[in-house]
């Protein structure tokens, strides 16, 4: 065709829905990995608030090894570097390394937005009789995950697209379903661009729900800055 | 330094320090029930160090404490039930910013001393009318004046049905137009009986509501008196220095 574009992008609504399932192998590693992720965190940002020195040591050096390699490489490790003792399928390794991953990185803004609480919250629950947990539990915790929704929320999306990492070690998720498509119907760009609508479809919904969830929890400081 | 004989509240030989700062220097003090103490100073002087070291929100290196003549072990259980006793009202009220006014008051009387919500509705109401902020118990914390915040706070600190009140400054952060309210609140309170200590700059209060001055300097109680020796006859020069700077000239 004698066409000044050499792509026929006329082709991507025809196979935006080829991608359905591998959007659902994006969209559950993602999901999983989070989930995994928000449990580390939890216990990693506790782990390193800890009055226990060996406790909050184990969870700064987590976050120190974690945070300062790269996700492919841990993705490499779980799933090549394991095989010697355990074999770790694709898709769990997958799970694990983003939950692992992002674990690190949840921890702490876990972590920060706790200790962005003003000290005088609990103060003021102690001053009212009430134990050190169940000030943390009641006053604090409340206030530091309002504070915590916007980066996680941003953590979330980033853990979205490095999902896509996944396509190298042979989860049949977005990205590798597009690279597969692309050479067997020779339209590249075209899938690749079908990959890039969907990544987009979904990072959208996941910002909407976190700005919605931002807005409700905003209700009690109105006036505030 | 006066002794009672059956003081509600002893202080022995209290230090503190922060590293190599001596902020609080072998202070004993009584404080006897109904009684209204107010403690001046500069700022740096140690007053506050002393109230919040009373209430064990500052751990004292050395010094004992008793309570009806019970000897406080710093314990964590028995600090938090030795806390119940002792309300605090803050400099900065510290209200809980995610609760409305009326789940602030009832916070401690359902979440510390496992009182039946509605039994805890009903005191929370009754405290926030006392303050004459019933009005406001559905809205939050940022709703409010600084002057309405610190009134919450301390009708928050009554919920707890203390038997005596630790007030940290609590009218600086206000707006001079609001000082007023606040400080009429805590002469009720005393008027009709509380236990109080107070640390603040107003001198009003300290004349009106006292029923000793206290006065602070360098980590030491220099001086103690009824208000009228405080502000008429002070002993010590740096009494008097500190109050011919803060009292307005006539």
């Amino acid at each position: 065709m004698g066409n000044i574009i050499p792509w026929n992008f006329s082709v991507i609504p025809e196979y935006f829905f080829v991608f359905r399932e591998a959007a659902f192998y994006t969209l559950q590693i993602t999901t999983l990995g989070i989930l995994v992720g928000l449990i580390i965190g939890l216990l990693v940002a506790f782990g390193k608030i800890a009055k226990n020195r060996v406790i909050s040591h184990i969870s700064g050096a987590y976050i120190f090894v974690i945070r300062g390699t790269p996700l492919l490489l841990q993705l490499f490790i779980i799933y090549y570097g394991l095989t010697t003792i355990v074999t770790v399928p694709p898709f769990p390794s997958a799970v694990f390394a983003l939950g692992i991953h992002n674990g690190a990185y949840i921890a702490e803004i876990f972590r920060g937005s706790i200790i962005s609480i003003d000290y005088g919250q609990m103060e003021a629950a102690r001053s009212l009789g009430m134990p050190y947990t169940r000030a943390m539990r009641r006053i604090i915790l409340p206030q530091a995950f309002k504070r915590a929704v916007p980066p996680l929320g941003n953590q979330f999306i980033i853990a979205l697209k490095d999902s896509s990492l996944a396509s190298t070690i042979a989860v049949p998720e977005l990205l590798l379903r597009g690279r597969q498509l692309g050479s067997s119907t020779f339209m590249y760009m075209e899938m690749l661009i079908i990959v890039a609508l969907w990544y987009l479809l979904m990072t959208s919904v996941l910002s909407y729900v976190v700005h919605r969830i931002e807005k409700r929890l905003r209700v009690s400081d109105r006036d505030q800055t | 330094m006066t002794r009672l004989k059956d003081p509600f509240l002893r202080i022995e030989h209290l230090e503190k320090w922060y590293g190599d700062l001596h902020v609080l220097r072998d202070i004993s003090l009584d404080i006897a029930e109904k009684e209204v103490v107010v403690v001046i100073g500069a700022s740096g002087s140690g007053k506050s160090t002393l109230l919040r070291c009373i209430n064990f929100l500052e751990r004292a290196q050395k010094g004992k404490f008793f309570l009806d003549g019970v000897k406080i072990k710093p314990a964590e259980k028995e600090l938090n039930r030795v806390r119940q006793e002792m309300g605090m009202v803050f400099q900065h009220f510290n209200l809980f910013p995610h609760m409305s006014v009326l789940k602030n008051v009832m916070e401690g009387p359902v979440h510390v001393k496992g009182l039946p919500k509605k039994e805890a509705r009903d005191i929370a109401h009754r405290l926030l009318d006392k303050v004459g902020l019933d009005d406001k118990a559905d809205t939050y914390p940022a709703m409010l004046s600084g002057g309405q915040k610190q009134r919450v706070a301390i009708a928050r600190a009554l919920a707890m049905e203390p038997r005596v009140m630790l007030f940290d400054e609590p009218t600086s952060a206000l707006d001079p137009e609001l000082v007023g309210d606040v400080l009429k609140v805590m002469e009720d309170l005393g008027r009709e009986g509380m236990t109080m200590v107070v640390v603040t700059h107003e001198m009003w209060f300290a004349k009106e509501a006292a029923d000793r001055v206290i006065f602070m300097d360098d980590g030491v109680i220099l001086e103690e008196a009824t208000p009228e020796k405080m502000f008429t006859a002070p002993e010590h020069e740096r009494t008097q220095a500190f109050l011919k700077q803060i009292l307005p000239q006539e």
